[in-house]
């Protein structure tokens, strides 16, 4: 019998064969049109004689409202087949294409710390649904998403101009810096999929209007990245007490982009038997709970008109509002509106998380429709 | 089939698969197999075939009875007493929901209710792990269902239709689960065949129930109390004897399959590169494509590496697993089961293969992927990599049997 080579290994690089598309967006809003892209890309590339396969990522439960949820379309050589990875890690050089169809979602890492830019290869198409000009988005990608330095198109798009479902302005935005399938494909594959004839025409004046721009993001140049990673707790033997618990998770607080992530969680042996997880020390907060990624909302108190009668604080399901004085903690909020619902005065406002840290407004943002998801999870 | 490109000059060829979920898949064959009764309760990942049922029923595609239950033990007493009058039933569940039907699953076998049922393949979890494993499905490995396991979409239609064939042959009369690799198979939509209704209802005839519970077949009670000085290892015979008996209905069945749809599967076992191998890896469900990858890798350096599926976990085909294994040197068996102070610690798939080569042993690891933590490639070729180690040196890493792969943190 032969002797392996003791460095041979499979790794990335066999998923990196296979041609990917991301596709990031909201829980329930983008269930729907996230499905719709998906299947649309999927059946043109079996157009275009490709075996291609869609999912969701199971891991991001896109069941849950407004929790940051990813689908990938994934493609390769009819002869080979395709892996079956359900919750595939956004690392190495994966993605040719990533699609965000909420500009709020470039605020933040997703629900998984993985950033947009994870995974992503160099030279990919980043298509954004967005109202925004190509320099403002360009922008919150420098400034919140960690990246190890990347250069591609960016193509943004207001997708609902063409649509209600924003898949196929997305679709027509994506073919103009995409080239495993060629507008012909699309077509084809909505006519066999039976999709409405309005939906060919909103992929192809979309695929007209969508802007494209060349990006170098440098990996100095991020500030995201500058802000540095996360410490690894020592391993002390037999170690699973309070301590150790906050330790990992101040680490896992502290974690930039998803390998980041997966480097600071705990080993089994520092896990407290029977899953327990400590609470905070009085007067701090739990880290590991934070759910501030489910914001697209956010509620922004008038102090002028509050007339610090309680009622937020009281109905607020998160606790998220300090009961001393009025103040909402960003944290844990996750932008639900029941506190602008039950002000007598109505002293808070709704607005979006873009608008809140940014100053943006994104009439994108304002054309979430609920969109029937398809088959439940 | 072929459809114009817009400047109408170059035909583009409409391939005949289309990419559609697992969840629909199974949903398809359900309706291709025009079942009378669907029990439905939501769990990961079963929730996806009923809201494609629902769909499909809302639609006016087909007619059934589509009843939601307030529980998972309800959802299968309702499959079963269905059963018991006559319709052909469609149910499922996963994790701790099936844990929760234990009771109604168990008696549809002693019952011989020919349910079939989806089991998917979901971590028994305190509350939130909806990752694979397989423990679910294998409660219910003693208790008389047939368990065939599925690969892809594809394969979960085309077992779904034949699976209500042997569960309702009259030699077996045995409930049947398809244990579908959680959201592996339910959630990837992968390209799929939808075969005619024609086709399918000559391979699968509408059930003819032998002793319904219907006053118009004449009066039966059914599973009525008996002490077991009267009636006891009798009844539990019958099930014994339906299970060996299945072996033949199940490759006649397949068979037919192919007749009639045209597409081919070895009934029990899919085995690939085992011609000439000297170590095999032995799995089954969703990741034998990634297994398969990760042999061809290793087969790539010299090493003459095998992989053997299981399609059937009940009957456990171990004549066919001792034929196809009885050239190798060493097996290694990819595992997502666990059995918590099973001999030698392994996992229960480990533990069945090991019974079964018993008579003509091979040395054997056991590499267990739990806690739903998703395996990577590399991880299927560490496993060879080890095993082969293994067969040459006779040594392993610490001298282990079972390993976990993807352990974060000592594998003690």
């Amino acid at each position: 019998m032969v002797a392996l080579p003791e460095e041979r290994s499979l790794g990335s690089s066999y998923l990196e064969e296979l041609i990917w598309v991301a596709i990031h967006g909201r829980g329930v809003w983008h269930t729907g049109p996230a499905t719709t892209l998906a299947r649309t890309l999927a059946m043109a590339g079996m157009m275009a004689g490709r075996e291609s396969y869609y999912y969701m990522r199971y891991d991001d439960s896109p069941e849950r409202v407004n929790i940051p949820m990813m689908f990938y379309v994934v493609m390769g050589d009819p002869k080979v087949g395709v892996l079956l990875p359900e919750e595939v890690e956004p690392v190495g050089n994966l993605f040719s294409a990533v699609v965000v169809m909420d500009s709020g979602l470039l605020l933040k890492e997703t629900s998984q710390r993985a950033s947009l830019l994870d995974g992503v290869r160099d030279n990919a198409a980043i298509v954004v649904n967005t109202g925004l000009s190509p320099g403002q988005v360009t922008a919150l990608l420098r400034k919140y998403q960690p990246s190890r330095g990347w250069s591609g198109k960016l193509v943004t798009v207001s997708a609902s101009k063409y649509h209600t479902n924003v898949a196929f302005g997305l679709i027509g935005a994506l073919l103009r810096a995409w080239n495993v399938v060629s507008l012909d494909h699309v077509l084809s594959a909505l006519e066999v999929l039976k999709i409405d004839e309005g939906a060919g025409r909103a992929v192809a004046s979309a695929y007209g209007d969508a802007l494209v721009t060349e990006v170098v993001l440098s990996a100095e140049g991020s500030e995201a990245a500058r802000e540095g990673g996360a410490r690894v707790p020592e391993l002390r033997a037999g170690s699973w007490d309070a301590e150790t618990y906050r330790e990992y998770q101040r680490a896992l607080s502290q974690a930039r982009g998803y390998e980041d992530r997966i480097r600071v969680m705990p080993r089994w042996e520092v896990i407290a038997p029977g899953l327990i997880e400590f609470g905070p020390r009085p007067g701090e907060k739990n880290l590991g709970f934070k759910t501030d990624f489910a914001r697209i909302e956010a509620p922004v108190v008038d102090k002028t008109k509050c007339i610090d009668c309680k009622l937020c604080s009281y109905y607020c399901p998160d606790g998220a509002i300090d009961f001393k004085s009025i103040e909402v903690d960003y944290d844990y909020c996750k932008g639900c509106g029941v506190c602008a619902r039950v002000c007598p005065v109505k002293a808070i406002r709704m607005v979006s998380e873009l608008e809140r840290v940014e100053g943006l407004e994104d009439p994108e943002l304002k054309k979430l429709s609920l969109a029937v998801r398809e088959y439940g999870y | 089939m072929k459809v114009l490109t817009r400047a109408g000059t170059e035909a583009i060829q409409v391939p005949k698969k289309k990419p559609i979920t697992g969840a629909r898949a199974i949903a398809e064959a359900v309706k291709l197999a025009d079942v009378d009764v669907i029990a439905a309760y939501p769990i990961r990942p079963y929730t996806g075939i009923m809201n494609a049922l629902a769909e499909m029923i809302a639609n006016g595609e087909f007619t059934a009875e589509i009843i939601v239950a307030d529980s998972e033990h309800s959802q299968f007493e309702i499959a079963k007493h269905a059963s018991a009058v006559g319709a052909r039933t469609f149910v499922g569940s996963s994790g701790v929901g099936l844990a929760y039907a234990a009771e109604a699953v168990i008696v549809t076998a002693m019952d011989q209710l020919p349910v079939v049922a989806i089991a998917g393949c979901r971590a028994l979890d305190d509350p939130g792990n909806f990752g694979m494993e397989w423990n679910d499905v294998l409660l219910f490995r003693d208790s008389g269902w047939l368990v065939s396991w599925a690969k892809d979409p594809q394969e979960a239609l085309d077992m779904t239709l034949v699976a209500y064939r042997v569960a309702e042959d009259r030699r077996v009369m045995l409930p049947h689960f398809i244990a579908v690799d959680g959201a592996t198979i339910t959630h990837i939509a992968a390209p799929v065949d939808v075969p005619p209704k024609k086709d399918v209802t000559e391979f699968l005839p509408p059930y003819r129930p032998p002793y319904p519970l219907d006053p118009a077949y004449g009066p039966v009670t059914k599973a009525q109390h008996i002490a077991p000085s009267l009636i006891g290892p009798e009844q539990r015979k019958h099930v014994d004897v339906a299970m060996k008996r299945s072996r033949e209905v199940i490759a006649d069945a397949w068979r037919d399959y192919a007749n009639y749809v045209g597409r081919k599967y070895d009934p029990f076992i899919e085995a690939f590169h085992m011609d000439n191998a000297e170590v095999a890896l032995v799995t089954m469900g969703a990741y034998t494509i990634n297994a398969l990858r990760a042999v061809e890798e290793v087969r790539r350096d010299g090493v003459r590496a095998g992989l053997v599926r299981l399609r059937y976990f009940r009957p456990f085909p171990s004549w066919d697993l001792r034929r196809v294994l009885s050239g190798v040197e060493g097996v290694g068996v990819l595992d997502f089961s666990y059995s918590f102070g099973s001999p030698d610690s392994g996992g229960v798939l480990f533990n069945e293969v090991r019974a079964a080569m018993y008579e003509d042993p091979k040395p054997a690891l056991d590499f267990l992927f739990l806690g739903g933590r998703e395996p990577k490639p590399a991880e299927f070729v560490k496993a060879l990599k080890i095993l082969h180690e293994y067969v040459r040196t006779g040594k392993t890493p610490g001298d282990k049997r079972v390993f976990w792969l993807t352990l974060r943190g000592e594998d003690v």
